[in-house]
């Protein structure tokens, strides 16, 4: 089995990348693969916790949550979360925050990368 | 190399697929993406199809904008999210998402 | 000891999209990925500019001046100080009508030594092959 990083830049409402890059760690997970994975820029807006759930608009909480449960590495840019509001006290409990080099070194042991990028 | 690309746009992306010469090209039809799958414009495929390449299109995406899967393009083979997941390990080296 | 090579290509033009931005502060971050990493395993960032991203590079960027945030010349300039090579592509400067002139093409006044590289996008085709992963901007 192998390690898959994937890297999301696209917002959580809107372009409906975050959704397909949530499915496909899902994906990869199932079939015993590691998966880590990583938010900057407007992709930072998956790690604010409680975020209310509508039809209208993507809501990934609960499926992120469930793949962290099994074993999901998830981490946001510290420094973009912050420039956006994204405090670590609205931050959902286990999703990490870091500078950009942890991208970077998780690409370093990854066999593949997946980079999504933003708007 | 052996190149997956990820096209998730219904435009604009035909320039840079055509420059990208890998050994191995295969082309992954998401998100919007999947419209070259199967939309004709004054009864002509999309011209991406016409690069020189594996073609792949998420049926979840298909089916999410009303799209039979049973309507694409012969030459493009309708995946799962599993299958892409195969791919990109087992098929090619490297990944773009254009 | 192991070196992962990234290749970060930039295809859109700066500040209506913040992905050029954020390519070259992830490819700057190259330059303290070491704390992650065992001694003497490094990873390496590459920048291409090509397309509609070239329009990145156009040299005497006041968004400073106008917006109060830095620009992507600014990017690029650090870029080349912190020893990231960075491509132009020459067919697409071409294209538009554009020069080395009209570009960012070294960051002397911080003291850089790398400069920027216009070459033909077959020279980029070859930094691609070489790279371990491709990120598209």
């Amino acid at each position: 089995m192998g390690k898959l990083t994937i890297g999301c830049f696209s917002s959580l409402v809107g372009s409906m990348s975050l959704d397909f890059a949530v499915k496909l760690a899902a994906a990869a997970i199932d079939k015993g693969h590691k998966v880590d994975f990583w938010v900057s820029g407007n992709g930072t807006m998956l790690s604010i916790k409680d975020q209310r759930s509508f039809k209208d608009y993507s809501s990934l909480e609960k499926p992120l949550k469930e793949l962290m449960a099994k074993g999901l590495n998830v981490t946001a840019c510290e420094a973009c979360a912050e420039a956006r509001g994204y405090h670590k006290d609205i931050t959902m409990e286990g999703f990490k925050r870091h500078s950009m080099d942890w991208y970077l070194a998780s690409t370093f042991s990854a066999d593949r990368v997946l980079h999504i990028g933003g708007e | 190399m052996k190149l997956a690309v990820f096209v998730s746009d219904f435009r604009n992306t035909v320039d840079t697929l055509d420059r990208l010469k890998p050994e191995k090209l295969g082309v992954i039809l998401v998100g919007n993406g999947v419209y070259h799958a199967v939309i004709k414009e004054n009864g002509a495929p999309s011209p991406v199809l016409k690069t020189s390449a594996d073609f792949y299109a998420l049926a979840e995406d298909l089916e999410t904008r009303g799209i039979n899967t049973a309507n694409v393009k012969n030459n493009v083979k309708v995946i799962s999210y599993g299958d892409i997941v195969d791919l990109i390990f087992n098929d090619y080296e490297k990944t773009a998402w254009l | 000891m192991a070196t992962t090579k990234l290749g970060f290509i930039v295809q859109r033009p700066p500040y209506k999209s913040e992905n050029p931005k954020l390519a070259l502060t992830h490819a700057i971050a190259s330059q303290s990925v070491e704390v992650y990493l065992n001694d003497g395993d490094i990873v390496t960032a590459e920048v291409a500019f090509i397309g509609d991203g070239v329009l990145n590079c156009l040299k005497d960027q006041k968004a400073t001046e106008h917006y109060d945030i830095s620009s992507t010349e600014s990017h690029i300039k650090m870029s080349l100080l912190v020893d990231v090579k960075v491509f132009v592509c020459k067919e697409d400067l071409a294209k538009f009508g554009l020069t080395e002139n009209d570009i960012v093409m070294d960051a002397e006044e911080f003291g850089a030594d790398m400069t920027v590289s216009v070459v033909p996008f077959q020279e980029i085709n070859k930094m691609m092959e070489d790279v371990n992963h491709l990120l598209f901007f």
